[in-house]
């Protein structure tokens, strides 16, 4: 399996503080992988270094072969590389299909052709066909016409979750997608991904809550601090005594 | 429950701020036709279609896109200012008549101005090419001047790039005042008229004009905006980071709206020279051509096109009762020092602070609705989603 994302000592500096320091991971094609550490440890600060929402301060990213450090965001959805974010951004003035909708391609974005209904009319068709199936796996499908203003917070996070499901990228990175979402519905939408995963495409999941979503990872990072203190299979990494020390507090390895 | 619901029907119609607004209008509509004949509806007409297009390309960049647009004026003064200096110079040199830059010159102006509205006059074929070729340089000042401002002002930020805006608006009145070669410096400059072959109908045609020209533009934002390039406005509008993490690219649809919006409202700065016949620099106020479609956009209802015709159509009628009765009703305000013949600007200010306090939507407020209509969304949610529409 080939790399599909790489972090080549990536730092991202705030002032004199390193939220995120050297960093390097592999996300292999065709993975769940999984990025784990208590709030802070610079996940998230990671996740915009890689999707150009901010510049690493030092270091390359590789998407394949191509340097993609620092390009813009768009440029990068372009590439096939999408993530959603922790913190909900939903477009408040559009209804729920539209917020879907409107993280795909459609042709008619362009001005010229934006008048001339026939020409997209399909293409968007088409789209809310894939938009409604993916509103379908994250239980939005019966609110597909309401402004998103009206949606609750955990409905929201499932949003971010389609809108980034629908894109239609190979590489996927997802920002606590589960946070706050309860049990029964974030294993549902973790077999979703999983089942994306089998399918070809390839998650790279932030997340809090390890219980839930390590059973479907392949492959696990742990940060601590900005910097990353373990790698390896779901086993090997939730029993290094290093991660059980950051989740659990010191002395707690021996406790054991 | 029949009864009930037709109740509450009725109701809610009385309700309707919009209904509300287009029976008010056309009372006032029939009032001025009464009482002042058909040429003060037509003026109101005029003036209603021109700031109609230029409010509803206001509304492309700021209620659409999220642009703050505090210099509106600058895209209405760069299809004034260019359909003043340049159609006319053309014909000019085309007739062998002075067209350098003393063309502008009050005194050269007296001389050639009447030979070239006298040469279109004897033409439908001249005339029509004359008010085409106004309309087609007036479009591509605008665009130009709208690409040229969405430079330095595209990654600048909210009240920064209002500010900034706000100073080019003025920037190109100055310039206008001040340099003779333009447009006639502190005198005016006659803009050729295309409607004169018209005769003595020459006022209903050019009314009738614009007024198809504003119909027209509204149909054409309609087509634009309810369209995934709309949506990608709002997006950008919502929320920058998230519309960039769906691919969309910031920088590139600021600036197309921009290019769209000062086109549309510099069309609308030269069809207004073309009705007035003249252009004057210092004519070109921010208060009029900028604050003035703000208040009509905010009474509007921000974000929805029809709601700019019905703010424009309200705001325009009331200004002109101000107009045609401040001396009668509101003369007594002498008695305390204030003279009615500032009421007119003060309504607009009172405007904006009422809409905000009690009408904070507007009259039409904006409708979040998918762009697929909703029997096609239907149509094709009975294949198996089975979430319809109600
Ligand atoms: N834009 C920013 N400016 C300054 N500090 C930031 C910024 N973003 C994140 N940080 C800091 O960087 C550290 C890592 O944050 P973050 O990446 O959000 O952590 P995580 O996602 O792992 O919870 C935190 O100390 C946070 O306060
Ligand atoms: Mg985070």
């Amino acid at each position: 399996m080939s790399n599909l994302l790489a972090t080549e000592n990536v730092t991202k500096k705030f002032g004199g503080l390193a939220a995120v320091n050297d960093v390097s991971i592999t996300v292999k094609q065709h993975t769940f992988t999984m990025l784990i550490g208590p709030n802070g440890c610079g996940k998230t600060t990671l996740i915009n270094c890689c999707t150009g929402i901010l510049k690493p301060t030092e270091g390359r990213v590789l998407l394949g072969d191509t340097d993609i450090t620092g390009w813009p965001t768009h440029k990068i959805y372009e590439v096939g590389f999408v993530r959603t974010f922790q913190i909900p951004l939903p477009f408040l003035g559009l209804t729920v299909l539209d917020n879907v909708l409107g993280a795909m391609r459609n042709s008619g974005e362009a001005p010229l052709k934006a008048p001339h209904r026939r020409l997209w009319l399909k293409e968007e068709e088409n789209n809310m066909e894939r938009a409604m199936a993916v509103l379908h796996r994250v239980r939005l499908d019966k609110h597909w016409n309401k402004p998103s203003h009206t949606l609750g917070a955990a409905q929201l996070k499932m949003l971010e979750v389609a809108k980034g499901l629908a894109a239609g990228a190979k590489l996927i990175a997802l920002d606590e997608p589960i946070g706050g979402v309860d049990p029964a519905s974030a294993d549902e939408i973790l077999s979703h991904v999983s089942a994306l995963k089998n399918e070809g495409l390839t998650f790279l999941v932030v997340e809090h809550r390890i219980d839930i979503a390590a059973p479907y990872a392949d492959y696990i990072y742990a940060m601590d601090l900005g910097r990353l203190i373990s790698q390896g299979t779901p086993q090997q990494v939730l029993g290094d005594p290093k991660v059980i020390e950051v989740y659990l507090g010191k002395g707690a390895t021996e406790a054991c | 429950m029949k009864s009930q619901s037709t109740q509450r029907n009725l109701k809610s119609l009385l309700l309707n701020s919009e209904i509300l607004a287009v029976v008010a209008i056309l009372m006032a509509l029939t009032f001025f036709l009464t009482t002042r004949g058909l040429p003060m509806v037509l003026t109101i007409l005029v003036d209603f279609a021109v700031f109609a297009i230029i409010t509803m390309s206001l509304n492309l960049e700021t209620g659409f896109t999220g642009i703050p647009q505090f210099g509106r004026v600058l895209a209405v003064i760069a299809g004034a200012f260019a359909v003043g200096a340049i159609p006319g110079r053309l014909l000019a040199a085309l007739m062998g008549l002075p067209a350098g830059l003393n063309y502008t010159i009050d005194t050269v102006q007296f001389q050639v101005s009447p030979e070239l509205t006298a040469a279109l006059s004897g033409s439908w074929m001249l005339s029509l090419l004359f008010l085409f070729i106004c309309l087609v340089i007036a479009a591509l000042s605008g665009a130009g001047i709208g690409w040229l401002t969405s430079r330095p002002a595209i990654r600048l930020r909210e009240a920064y790039l209002g500010i900034s805006l706000l100073a080019f608006g003025d920037f190109l009145m100055w310039v206008g005042h001040n340099w003779v070669p333009l447009v006639g410096g502190s005198t005016s400059v006659f803009v050729p008229d295309p409607f004169r072959i018209f005769g003595g109908a020459r006022f209903e045609a050019v009314v009738i004009a614009i007024f198809l020209a504003a119909l027209l533009v509204y149909a054409y934002l309609n087509r634009l905006t309810v369209s995934p390039f709309g949506r990608a406005l709002k997006m950008v509008r919502d929320n920058e980071v998230s519309a960039s993490a769906a691919g969309k690219d910031i920088v590139k649809i600021r600036t197309q709206s921009l290019v769209i919006g000062s086109m549309l409202a510099a069309i609308a700065g030269g069809l207004y020279v073309i009705y007035t016949g003249t252009v004057t620099a210092m004519g070109y106020s921010r208060l009029v051509w900028t604050f003035w479609p703000w208040a009509f956009m905010m009474l509007g209802g921000i974000g929805s096109t029809a709601g700019m015709l019905l703010g424009v159509m309200v705001l325009t009628i009331m200004r002109t009762l101000i107009t045609v009765y401040r001396f009668e009703v509101f003369g007594f305000l002498m008695a305390w020092g204030i003279n009615p013949l500032w009421l007119e600007f003060t309504l607009m200010g009172a405007v904006i602070i009422g809409v905000i306090l009690f009408l904070p939507h507007g009259l039409v407020p904006e409708k979040v609705q998918s762009i697929l209509p909703a029997s096609r969304v239907n149509s094709i949610l009975s294949k198996g989603f089975g979430a319809k529409l109600q």
